[in-house]
C-alpha cells in the first residue's frame, strides 16, 4: 500500500510538471501574441509585428528556463539530470562502484539485521491483531518512609489481585482490563508426562483482547468466581497439535496439569501464543492459581496476598482516550489503593504492549540492544570511511572534470549536489543489497542460534518480518551513511583553483592537494582504530569463551547425571518422600557401574539458589549467603574436598543437627583470623537457628559460573528437606549411566512422578551459552571490521602509489635502491595505521574496563587479546601496503616516467 | 517614444506589486500597466516580467487565476494577497527614503566658494 502511495505521488508530480510545463508555454505565447496585435493596431505589417514582438519578448528558451526554476519545478529535474549523471559514472567505474557497494551492503545488511531482531525482541507491538488500542499498565512505588511492606513474584512493577480488580472495577479509561501470570510451569500428564510454560489469566483475557477460540469457547466471568472453582483450560494451537494431535473432539475431556484436573473448553486460534516472549502453552483461569501451585499439602494462595506483586495488566482504552487521560483515571484509584501503604506512593506508567515493556526489563533489555547496535554501527562506520576513502580518490582524479564544471559555470552548490546524489545512489544500492542480505540470512542465522540453545531453552514466539520500524532504520541509516561517506570527498572536490588545475594541464591531475591526502590519512586512521576495538573485543571475547569452556568449576562435573522431581507439588508428605527417597538411593546404587547417589536441595551450578542472611553470635556484620542441604556423601560424589573437618554423620542427617560446613571464603568472611571449627554462625530465617561449623570445604565454583570464592554454606538434609531434595548419581570411573535407565527406575517406583533427568553438564552450558553466543556474534563483527578495513588500507595505498608511480619512477632511474624505495612507501602507508592502532588499543582499553564489570570472567588487561588481535590488524596492514608498493616497483622506470 | 530609462536591478518586484494592486492583470497587462503609470518613462525587458511573476506567486504574494481577457482569450491572471499587499507597503516606505535620500545627496553642493 505505502509503496503504491509513493509512486502515485511521484507519477502525479511528473503530470503536474507537464501541467505546468503547457501552462508556461500557452501563457508566455499569449503575451507574444498580444503584443503582436498591438503593432498591428499600431500600423505595422502583421509579419512585421511578430517579428517585432518576439524580438521585444527575449531569449524565449532562456526565460522559461528562469521560469521553471522561480517556480520550483526546476528542482525534479536536476534530480533526475544527477540520478542520469550519477549512473553514467557508476557504468563507467564498474570496480569502484561494485566496491563501494558490496562493502555498503555488507555493514547496513549487518546493522540491518541486528536491529531487526532488537525490534522483534524490544519494540515491536505485541501482535493482537484487533482494532483500537492496548496499554500496558505498570506501578511502581516511591517510597517516602521505609520500610514498603511489599512482596515481589518477578519484578515490583506488578500487581497484586485485590489491586487488579480495584482498576478493573472503578476505573473509566478501558473497555476492559485484563490480567495475567506468564511462565507458569506445569507438567501435563500423560504416558509421557510433558513440561509445559502457560498463562494464568482473568477471564476477560480472551474477550478484552478479542480474541476468539478456534475452537471452544473462551473464558466465562462464572470460570473466575470463586477461588480454585473451575478447572477450565484454553489450549494453544501448538500444544493442541503437539500434545493432541488435533484432536477435534479434545473439548470436554479432562487433562491434568501439576496433578490438578483441567477440563479443556477451547484451543486458542493459530499464531496467538500470549503476549510474551516465550510462547505460551495454555491459559487457565488466573483463580486456580493456589490449586496448580500447590505443593506438599500446601497452597500458596497469591490471589489473597494483597501486598504481592504478580500480575501482568492489559487494558482496552475507550474511546480515543491519550495515555495522560487514561493515567490520569487510573492514578485516582492509585491514590486510593496507596492507604494500604502508609510510606508510599505508586506511580503508574502505561506503553503500548512489547514483549519487554516492564520499566524494570526495559531498561536492561535496551541497555544490552544499545551496545550491541553501537557496535555494529562501528563496523558502519568503518565502511562510511573505507568508501569515503574511495571516493576521494577517485574525486582527485576527477578534479579536471570537475575544474571544467567547475569554469564553464557550475556553482560549487551544484556540484556538491550532484557528488551527493552519487553517494546516495551509492548507498541506496548498498542498502537494498544489504537488506536483502539480512531479511534472507537472519532468520537462518536466529534459527541456528536458538537450535544451539541448551534443552530447555522454551520456543519463542518471535516475528522477525521487517516492519515499518526495521524500514525506517534501514532507510535512516542509508541516508546517514550517504551523508557520512559522501559529504568529505564532495566539499574537498569542489574545493579547488580552477585556473590552476586548468593550466596544469594532464599532470595535476596527479598531484593530490595535501588537504585531500590529509583526509586520506585520516580515514584510514579512523578505520583502523575503529577496527582495533572491535577486533580486540573479539578477541576478548572469544577468549572469554575459550576461558569459559575450559574453566575448571572446582568440583567433577564429567557422567554425572542430576535427577529432580518436584515431590513438594505430587503431593507427598516429607515423611513418605524420604521413604521414596530411600528406595530410590537403594534402587540406583544397585545398577552396574554406579559408584555413588547423593542428594542436595540445590544442583551445582542449578537453577534453584537458597539464600539468607548469617551473622556471627554476639558480633555484628550480617552477609548475604547461600544454603545448601546435602547429604553426608555430597562431597565425596562430586570430588569436592573438605580441608578441614569432617562431613556430616548420618545421624546429624537423621535429626537435622545443626551441624554446618562452610567454604574457606566464608570460614574467611566470618572469622578472618581464627580456626572455624568449633564456631558458631546463626542464620536469619524462621526462628534464627544457630548452627555449630564442623567442616570447611573446598572453595568451589557451585554456585555461579565465575564466582570462584562464594560464601556458601552447607547444611545436613534432614528429614524437613525431604520433599526438595534432588539426587546426583556418579557411575564409576569407565562407566556410564543412562539417562533413560534413571527415568524407568524413577518411572518403576513412582509411574506419575515426572523426573527431570539432566547430564551435570547441561547446567554447565546454560551459563555457557550467553558468552558462547557473545563471543560468535563479536567474533563474526571482528572478522567484518578487518575485511573491511583492510580492504581499505589496500584500496588507499594501492590509489597513492598509482599517484606516485612518476616519483618511483624516477627514484629509480636515479639510482634508489629499490628496497629503500619499498621501505619508504611502507614507512608512509603504515603512518596512519599505527595512529590508528595506538588511538584504538586506548579507546578499546577504556571500553574494556567498562565492560569488565558485565562480562563474566573477562579480565580488562588479557595480554593475549591485545598482543594477537593489533598485531594481526598491522600485519595485514602491512601485507595489504606490500602487495601494490611490490607492484608499483615492478614497473620498468621508463614505462613509469611516460605514465600519465 | 520619449525618453526611457531600464529598471534598476531589484526593482521589478516592487513595479509588478504595484501594478496588480490597482487590479487584477495578466502577465501582457502588467507590462501595459508599469508603462502606463511610468508614463512610459520605464523600459521593462518583457521577457523578464515571467520569472518575477512566477517568483512572486511561490513566495505567497501574488495568488494567479486563469481566466477570460477582454479579448476573451484564455489568460492568467494575477491578484495580490495580503502578505504582497504588505510587502508592497514596506517597500514603497523603503524605496521612498532611498530616493529622498539620494536626491538630498545630490541636491548637496559645495559650501566654500
Amino acid at each position: 500500500m505505502r509503496i503504491f502511495g509513493a509512486l502515485r505521488s511521484v507519477i502525479s508530480s511528473v503530470f503536474r510538471r507537464e501541467e505546468m510545463e503547457a501552462e508556461m508555454e500557452e501563457e508566455l505565447r499569449a503575451h507574444m501574441r498580444d503584443r503582436a496585435d498591438d503593432l498591428l493596431r499600431s500600423g505595422l505589417a502583421r509579419a512585421e509585428a511578430e517579428r517585432r514582438a518576439r524580438l521585444e519578448f527575449g531569449g524565449y528558451q532562456k526565460f522559461k528556463e528562469e521560469c521553471r526554476e522561480a517556480a520550483g519545478t526546476h528542482f525534479v529535474e536536476t534530480v533526475m539530470q544527477d540520478i542520469r549523471y550519477a549512473l553514467r559514472v557508476f557504468r563507467k567505474s564498474p570496480a569502484f562502484t561494485a566496491v563501494a557497494v558490496l562493502t555498503l551492503a555488507l555493514a547496513i545488511g549487518v546493522n540491518t539485521g541486528i536491529f531487526q531482531i532488537f525490534n522483534a525482541v524490544a519494540l515491536r507491538p505485541v501482535e493482537l491483531g484487533t482494532r483500537g488500542r492496548m496499554l500496558s499498565v505498570y506501578q511502581d512505588f516511591q517510597v517516602l518512609h521505609p520500610p514498603l511492606h511489599r512482596n515481589v513474584h518477578d519484578s515490583v512493577n506488578l500487581f497484586s489481585y485485590m489491586e487488579y480488580t480495584a482498576y478493573r472495577d472503578q476505573n473509566h479509561a478501558f473497555s476492559g482490563l485484563l490480567a495475567y501470570v506468564p511462565f507458569v510451569e506445569v507438567t501435563l500428564a500423560g504416558e509421557e508426562p510433558k513440561q509445559l510454560l502457560g498463562s494464568l489469566a482473568s477471564c476477560n483475557y480472551f474477550e478484552v483482547l478479542g480474541i476468539r477460540p478456534r475452537l471452544g469457547r473462551a473464558f466465562l466471568p462464572s470460570d473466575c468466581a470463586a477461588e480454585g472453582s473451575r478447572g477450565v483450560v484454553i489450549l494453544s494451537d501448538e500444544t493442541w497439535k503437539g500434545a493432541f494431535a488435533a484432536d477435534r473432539s479434545i473439548l470436554g475431556k479432562t487433562i491434568s496439569l501439576n496433578h490438578v484436573f483441567f477440563t479443556v473448553i477451547g484451543v486458542a486460534p493459530p499464531g496467538f501464543a500470549g503476549m510474551e516472549l516465550a510462547r505460551s502453552a495454555f491459559w487457565a483461569p488466573v483463580t486456580m492459581q493456589p490449586a496448580i501451585h500447590a505443593s506438599g499439602g500446601q497452597r500458596p494462595d497469591m490471589l489473597a496476598d494483597d501486598d504481592l506483586s504478580w500480575l501482568k495488566l492489559i487494558g482496552r482504552v475507550r474511546g480515543n482516550l491519550s495515555d495522560r487521560e487514561v493515567l490520569a483515571d487510573l492514578s485516582v484509584i492509585s491514590a486510593r489503593l496507596d492507604r494500604h501503604h502508609p510510606g508510599a506512593v505508586s506511580r503508574l506508567t502505561v506503553s503500548t504492549p512489547t514483549f519487554v515493556d516492564m520499566p524494570d526489563s526495559r531498561r536492561i533489555i535496551v541497555g544490552i540492544g544499545r551496545v550491541i547496535l553501537f557496535a555494529v554501527g562501528l563496523v558502519l562506520l568503518i565502511a562510511c570511511a573505507n568508501v569515503a576513502n574511495l571516493s576521494l580518490a577517485r574525486a582527485s582524479a576527477r578534479r579536471r572534470e570537475i575544474a571544467v564544471r567547475l569554469a564553464t559555470g557550475a556553482s560549487r552548490r551544484r556540484l556538491v549536489r550532484q557528488l551527493l546524489t552519487e553517494s546516495l545512489l551509492l548507498a541506496c544500492m548498498g542498502g537494498a543489497l544489504g537488506a536483502a542480505l539480512a531479511f534472507w540470512s537472519f532468520t537462518a542465522i536466529l534459527n541456528h542460534v536458538l537450535s544451539t540453545m541448551p534443552a530447555g531453552f522454551p520456543s519463542l514466539n518471535l516475528h522477525l518480518s521487517p516492519d515499518v520500524r526495521v524500514f525506517a532504520y534501514l532507510f535512516g541509516l542509508t541516508v546517514i551513511t550517504a551523508v557520512a561517506f559522501g559529504l568529505i570527498p564532495a566539499l574537498q572536490a569542489t574545493r579547488l583553483d580552477v585556473n590552476a588545475q586548468l593550466k596544469e594541464e594532464g599532470s595535476a591531475a596527479q598531484s593530490r592537494s595535501p588537504h585531500s591526502a590529509r583526509t586520506q590519512r585520516f580515514l584510514v586512521g579512523l578505520q583502523v582504530a575503529v577496527s582495533m576495538v572491535l577486533l580486540v573485543l573479539a578477541g576478548l571475547s572469544l577468549r572469554t569463551l575459550y576461558r569459559a569452556q575450559t574453566v575448571d568449576p572446582g568440583f567433577a562435573i564429567q557422567n554425572l547425571q542430576a535427577l529432580s522431581f518436584d515431590l513438594g507439588t505430587e503431593n507427598y508428605t516429607p515423611a513418605h518422600a524420604a521413604a521414596f527417597e530411600l528406595e530410590l538411593i537403594d534402587r540406583i546404587s544397585a545398577l552396574p557401574g554406579i559408584e555413588a547417589v547423593a542428594q542436595a536441595t540445590a544442583l551445582p551450578l542449578g537453577n534453584s539458589h537458597f539464600g539468607t542472611s548469617a551473622e556471627v553470635p554476639g558480633h555484628t556484620g550480617e552477609r548475604n549467603v547461600e544454603l545448601n542441604y546435602v547429604s553426608p556423601n555430597y562431597f565425596t560424589t562430586i570430588s569436592l574436598p573438605i580441608v578441614r573437618g569432617r562431613t556430616f554423620r548420618a545421624e546429624e542427617v537423621r535429626t537435622d543437627a545443626r551441624a554446618m560446613i562452610v567454604t574457606e571464603a566464608a570460614a574467611r568472611a566470618f572469622w578472618p583470623n581464627a580456626d572455624p571449627l568449633g564456631k558458631n554462625l546463626k542464620l536469619n530465617m524462621f526462628e534464627s537457628p544457630v548452627y555449630e561449623i564442623v567442616g570447611v570445604a573446598k572453595d568451589a565454583q557451585v554456585s555461579h559460573l565465575g564466582e570462584a570464592h562464594p560464601i556458601y554454606l552447607y547444611l545436613p538434609a534432614g528429614p524437613a528437606e525431604q520433599t526438595d531434595l534432588k539426587l546426583l548419581v556418579r557411575p564409576s570411573t569407565g562407566f556410564e549411566v543412562s539417562q533413560k535407565l534413571l527415568r524407568s527406575v524413577v518411572a518403576a517406583l513412582d509411574p506419575t512422578l515426572t523426573g527431570d533427568v539432566h547430564a551435570l553438564s547441561d547446567y554447565l552450558e546454560q551459563w555457557r551459552a550467553p558468552a558462547r553466543i557473545a563471543a560468535e556474534l563479536s567474533g563474526a563483527l571482528g572478522a567484518l571490521a578487518l575485511l573491511l578495513a583492510s580492504a581499505g588500507v589496500y584500496a588507499t595505498v594501492c590509489f597513492a602509489l598509482s599517484q606516485r608511480i612518476r616519483e618511483i619512477g624516477i627514484r629509480i632511474a636515479l639510482g634508489a635502491d629499490s628496497r629503500d624505495v619499498m621501505r619508504l612507501m611502507l614507512w608512509q602507508a603504515m603512518g596512519p595505521v599505527l595512529m590508528g592502532g595506538l588511538i584504538g588499543m586506548v579507546c578499546c582499553s577504556g571500553i574494556v574496563w567498562g565492560l569488565s564489570r558485565v562480562l563474566y570472567g573477562l579480565s580488562s588487561y588479557d595480554p593475549i587479546s591485545f598482543i594477537v588481535a593489533p598485531s594481526f590488524l598491522i600485519a595485514t596492514a602491512v601485507a595489504a601496503s606490500y602487495i601494490p608498493a611490490r607492484h608499483a616497483l615492478r614497473v620498468d622506470p621508463m614505462v613509469a616516467l611516460r605514465y600519465e | 517614444v520619449g525618453e526611457q530609462a531600464h529598471i534598476l536591478p531589484g526593482t521589478l518586484d516592487l513595479l509588478i506589486l504595484k501594478a496588480v494592486s490597482l487590479g487584477p492583470l495578466h502577465g501582457y497587462g502588467v507590462l501595459l500597466r508599469i508603462e502606463q503609470i511610468s508614463r512610459g518613462a520605464l523600459l521593462v525587458e518583457q521577457g523578464a516580467l515571467y520569472p518575477a511573476l512566477f517568483r512572486l506567486v511561490r513566495q505567497g504574494l501574488l495568488k494567479a487565476n486563469w481566466g477570460t481577457s477582454e479579448n476573451n482569450r484564455r489568460a492568467k491572471f494575477y491578484e495580490l494577497r495580503a502578505a504582497g499587499r504588505k510587502r508592497l507597503r514596506q517597500e514603497e516606505d523603503g524605496w521612498n527614503r532611498l530616493a529622498a535620500a539620494i536626491a538630498a545627496a545630490l541636491a548637496a553642493r559645495s559650501e566654500e566658494r
